[in-house]
């Protein structure tokens, strides 16, 4: 790198604040721009002052990352699509009369806090300015995965009969279920 | 936010596409060449292309790969087929938009209605 302390300063706020593939990206970039200053004649401090300026406001860059960052985008689909998901698991518990179901007390209650947990942080990612809180939404959709497993083997072994809006959420599920499983590599690996 | 950055707002990932075009480039290249293209016009945040570049892979329209450069770790893209098509069809679009646009634009003046 140029080794200008302007410069070093601006990389170590980036390194704060997103992933090392990242700000190896823009450590390269940033070198190429200070030295296309230098090469106009401006003096080492100027030139290093020029370039950083040039990339914008740390806080900037951050948030554009944000923006696309697969962890955000995944939380923002599941979000958006949670309510749909709410209707039609909770149609098909309630057109199945699910308080009969042989299921522990326990159990119901594991799975009801796992799912507020799951929520709370897929909220939290969603309106996070932070890219790594952005990774939360890995567990958040391993245990998205889990639940919805939960719940499709609790309709095999405990239902009495398939109801039409379980004929609905229990696709729903396995294609949130692909979904889910798919996306969780994509955002742990940034 | 600058006016050109508005105007390009729609239109940013078809022009990083047009900057591969010519073949490979690293992220400051790429948004040099808008620069440059747009003679001075389109000047980005620079540290805000790298996100949509990232966002360009992520749709398969460019392939990204690591190579080392003076010591240093260097992103470069390329245009996947899917994305020389996408900029085909971008191309084509903008053109009969351009022409329809001009077409009103610079024609005489209306003739009066009572």
């Amino acid at each position: 790198m140029a080794g200008h302390q302007l410069i070093d300063d601006y990389l170590a706020e980036l390194a704060r604040r997103l992933p090392a593939n990242d700000v190896d990206e823009l450590a390269d970039g940033l070198e190429e721009a200070f030295q296309q200053y230098r090469q106009r004649g401006l003096p080492v401090t100027s030139a290093a002052a020029a370039a950083t300026a040039e990339f914008g406001d740390p806080e900037l860059i951050t948030r554009a990352f944000v923006r696309q960052a697969p962890g955000r985008r995944a939380a923002l689909g599941l979000l958006a699509s949670g309510p749909v998901f709410a209707a039609l698991w909770g149609a098909s518990l309630i057109s199945a009369q699910a308080w009969t179901w042989r299921v522990p007390f326990g159990a119901s209650a594991v799975f009801g806090a796992t799912l507020l947990v799951v929520a709370a942080t897929l909220v939290v990612v969603a309106l996070s300015p932070n890219y790594r809180r952005t990774r939360l939404a890995g567990p958040a959709c391993g245990l998205l995965v889990l639940l919805d497993g939960a719940m499709l083997a609790t309709v095999a072994l405990a239902a009495p009969a398939l109801s039409w809006p379980m004929a609905l959420a229990i696709p729903a599920s396995v294609v949130r279920i692909g979904f889910a499983a798919r996306t969780v590599p994509r955002i742990l690996a940034r | 936010m600058r006016p050109e950055a508005q105007a390009l707002k729609g239109h940013l990932d078809v022009l990083l596409l047009a900057a591969l075009a010519g073949g490979p480039q690293h992220g400051y290249a790429i948004k040099e060449a808008l620069r440059e293209g747009s003679g001075g016009r389109f000047d980005l945040p620079t540290g805000t292309v790298y996100p949509a570049l990232h966002r360009l892979e992520r749709a398969g329209l460019i392939a990204g790969s690591w190579s080392l450069v003076d010591g240093r770790r260097r992103r470069s893209y390329r245009l996947t087929d899917e994305g020389k098509r996408k900029l085909a069809g971008e191309r084509a679009n903008w053109r009969e938009f351009a022409r329809a646009v001009t077409g009103i634009l610079e024609r005489g003046p209306w003739p009066v209605t009572s």
